[in-house]
């Protein structure tokens, strides 16, 4: 049962003051069999009151205000955490009996919601890819697997080209993207072939081996492989969640799982920058979140000038 | 010419009911006005309607047609002669309305609770989450009283018979009661003993009624809580109803940049600085209400208004996520919902309803087009709809297409004919056909319904569409205390 100790630290700094601003942040790790928080400090500038609860996917939701002008908003979260790897799916039943339960069940809640498909121009030619797959031969844990190592395949790692405003219409043509991206195109195809499937939002901990996602917020999927449960994959590093993947919100897509997001009134120009830390229990650090405070990508088209934009841009990317 | 020409000359289609004349007589409840009628002259009767037109003209009456490219303020067409309603048919009404609201509500309630009504196979678990007003963000949010509709505008139309069918449930923001209110006090000015002499009953409560209901909503338990009218502004096709409720309840109208959230609570901006808000009545879609937890870019909204809801700081009316009980589709589970819920058999019909997300009932409406109306699931105001029986072949074509990119958005009932009423037009008595607007207050005491509504009128001979975006009037509604 590894030990992880995160700092995550998320910092605004505005150019002139803002006011009117609110927050919602999701930050609160999910607690199960698999995950246990033994302690968190979360301090945010101000000490607002943050109000908790819990949202229709089950995440914790913390939400606050500041109406005061301020020129700088800093989220410092400190946890520590217990991971529990599952064991793999046995995955022993014929794969039309477990396909068969994946159709029985895809008007049921809950994973009705995890089918639903996000319309995009290029959607046609992931069908033909994914139909020239040959699938169905397969059980639904081995075509997990398979449309993982897919996208780790054919999509390029690369900080900095899409932001959260890209569309996957864009991340397709580009073939590149980070982990936000790569977490979105995996659910697009398990979702095409009827697996349910959601987005996961957290940290990736996987001390001397070096995973991508580390330094800042990751973002994986969970499948749901019949007579099993919900099973997650991490495309940007091809491989299966087990122990190293710290859950903070399940949910459809990126937008129901933003780690932080917020408005305010104010000027336009903002810097935002994030930071993830994590240290273990052999004693190893990886750096400061102080040291490596990374500049967010802004959004490509340079005008930030409307509150839409500006919202956009508090959401953080994650990577 | 005499008026009794004009009854003379008024001719009803057979196949249509109609609300004044039975048989080449006058029926009971109209015989009131028409003999006052016969007493003016023609000339008397065209002075009336420039009056009631001067009026409506001098007091802003409008209304924003959105088709025409930009928002163009209209005056309200009116027509001078009222509808009357007996004491029987609303008694009728009233019931019919009150079953099927409770029944919206518990729905309401129970799909963003416990969801029995999808767990025992009543309602297919998909047509709520394909509904895209079904929002998840409402999922066990706590609503004061377990009111999720404070103030709902039920649609009803009477078909050849006689017999009442519900249309429509408008459960989110219905728009129209301010016409209710302002057509009666046109035809106060108009025909100032009419309505003593023929027992109308008052709507003048209505602003009282729901003021009293909003007061009861208010979180803070203190004498004069702060409540508000909050309208997305100038430019909303029903900006004239916000400011008039607002004047008439004597409370704030407000926009989202008047508000601000902080510690979970809602804050007015005054010139004396921040006042804390109690109940808001919002007449801005769910969509827009909150940037932070919905459209991030409106900028009609308050950021973080839904957090105050959900500490239960503030109270808003109607609830939020309503479009999923209003939605078309959904509709056709209204009777299963009423007896599922209340154990009763519904009072009030609903029109017998094609969903096009069902392969063979679509393809049942297809082979019968002509004889149908199709409308889309989630649109109001008669916007993007189609009259089967005066649809040309390309524009069914067109349609058709339309539909089968996401048929569950969209339903087909047979056209139904719409009762008829007279109305004055060019120094003419002609039939026009009607339809029911009723408006429904509840509150923590129960269900109130004003004994009245808005009865829209398709001014165009033989069409059958009432929205006054496509060119729809309106009539004073009379309903009889005996």
């Amino acid at each position: 049962m590894p030990k992880f100790k995160i700092h995550h630290v998320t910092r605004y700094n505005y150019e002139t003051p803002v006011r009117d601003s609110a927050n919602q942040i999701l930050l609160f790790p999910i607690q199960d069999d698999f995950q246990q928080v033994l302690k968190q400090d979360l301090h945010i500038t101000g000490e607002p009151m943050v109000d908790i609860y819990k949202d229709f996917y089950g995440n914790e939701v913390g939400s606050f205000m500041n109406a005061e002008p301020h020129l700088e908003l800093v989220i410092d979260s400190k946890l520590e955490v217990i991971t529990r790897g599952n064991h793999e799916p046995a995955d022993d039943q014929p794969a039309e009996i477990q396909w068969a339960e994946l159709h029985k069940i895809r008007s049921q809640f809950p994973y009705i919601d995890f089918l639903k498909q996000e319309q995009f121009s290029s959607l046609g030619e992931v069908t033909r890819i994914i139909g020239e797959m040959d699938l169905r031969s397969l059980t639904p844990y081995q075509t997990g697997k398979k449309l993982n190592d897919y996208i780790f395949t054919h999509f390029q790692y690369i900080k900095g080209i899409t932001s959260v405003e890209t569309t996957l219409e864009e991340v397709w043509n580009l073939k590149a993207g980070v982990c936000q991206d790569f977490a979105h195109l995996l659910l697009v195809m398990l979702r095409k072939i009827e697996i349910p499937a959601r987005y996961v939002s957290g940290y990736v901990c996987p001390n001397k081996s070096g995973m991508r996602g580390e330094g800042a917020t990751h973002a994986w999927v969970e499948a749901y492989i019949p007579f099993y449960g919900w099973l997650g994959f991490d495309p940007t590093n091809n491989c299966n969640v087990n122990g190293m993947h710290v859950r903070l919100a399940v949910g459809r897509s990126f937008s129901n799982c933003s780690p932080v997001k917020g408005t305010y009134k104010g000027t336009s120009s903002h810097t935002l920058e994030v930071g993830v830390s994590v240290s273990y229990e052999d004693g190893r650090t990886s750096e400061e979140p102080s040291a490596v405070l990374a500049a967010q990508p802004k959004n490509a088209n340079g005008e930030q000038e409307n509150s839409y934009r500006r919202y956009m841009e508090m959401i953080q990317q994650q990577q | 010419m005499q008026t009794s020409e004009l009854l003379n000359n008024y001719h009803v289609d057979s196949h249509t009911w109609d609300e004044m004349y039975l048989n080449e007589s006058v029926r009971e409840q109209y015989r009131g006005v028409v003999e006052f009628m016969q007493r003016l002259s023609i000339e008397e009767l065209n002075k009336k309607e420039e009056l009631a037109k001067g009026l409506f003209m001098s007091q802003g009456v409008t209304f924003t047609v959105y088709s025409s490219g930009e928002g163009i303020e209209k005056i309200f067409p009116f027509d001078i002669i009222p509808r009357i309603i007996t004491a029987t048919e609303w008694k009728f009404i009233e019931e019919g309305i009150k079953q099927r609201l409770k029944a919206l509500n518990l729905f309401l309630k129970d799909v963003y609770n416990e969801q029995f009504i999808i767990q025992d196979g009543i309602v297919p678990a998909e047509m709520i989450y394909s509904c895209p007003h079904y929002l998840r963000e409402m999922y066990r949010f706590p609503v004061p009283y377990d009111i999720y509709v404070h103030i709902a505008g039920i649609d009803l139309i009477r078909n050849y018979d006689g017999s009442f069918y519900i249309l429509e449930d408008n459960l989110r923001t219905p728009s129209g009661v301010s016409y209710m209110l302002e057509n009666r006090e046109i035809t106060k000015r108009l025909f100032p003993d009419l309505l003593p002499k023929n027992n109308v009953r008052a709507v003048t409560e209505y602003p009282n009624i729901l003021h009293r209901n909003l007061v009861s909503l208010s979180p803070r338990r203190i004498s004069k809580p702060t409540i508000v009218v909050l309208s997305p502004g100038i430019y909303n096709s029903a900006y004239f109803e916000h400011t008039t409720l607002a004047r008439l309840m004597g409370v704030e109208l407000v926009e989202g940049r008047d508000l601000v959230v902080d510690n979970h609570k809602v804050y007015m901006k005054t010139t004396a600085g921040l006042h804390q808000v109690d109940v808001i009545y919002r007449r801005v879609d769910d969509e827009f209400l909150d940037p932070l937890m919905f459209n991030g870019s409106s900028m009609l909204g308050v950021s973080g208004i839904m957090n105050a809801y959900r500490k239960g700081n503030v109270a808003i009316v109607n609830a939020i996520g309503n479009g999923v009980a209003d939605d078309k589709a959904i509709y056709t589970y209204v009777p299963q919902m009423i007896r599922y819920y209340l154990n009763e058999e519904p009072i009030l019909k609903n029109v017998p309803t094609f969903q096009l997300g069902h392969d063979e009932q679509r393809e049942e409406v297809f082979a019968n087009m002509h004889k149908m109306v199709i409308k889309k699931t989630n649109e109001s105001g008669g916007y993007g709809m189609l009259m089967g029986h005066v649809a040309s072949e390309r524009e069914m074509e067109l349609y058709k297409e339309q539909i089968l990119i996401n048929p569950r958005q969209f339903i087909a009932q047979p056209i139904i004919s719409l009762s008829s009423s007279p109305c004055y037009m060019n120094g003419k008595l002609v039939p026009r056909r009607v339809d029911l607007r009723p408006y429904a207050l509840c509150g923590p005491e129960g269900i109130e319904i004003v004994p009245g509504g808005l009865t829209r009128v398709a001014l165009k001979e033989g069409s059958l569409v009432v929205n006054s975006s496509q060119g729809g009037g309106s009539k004073d509604t009379w309903v009889l205390a005996i």
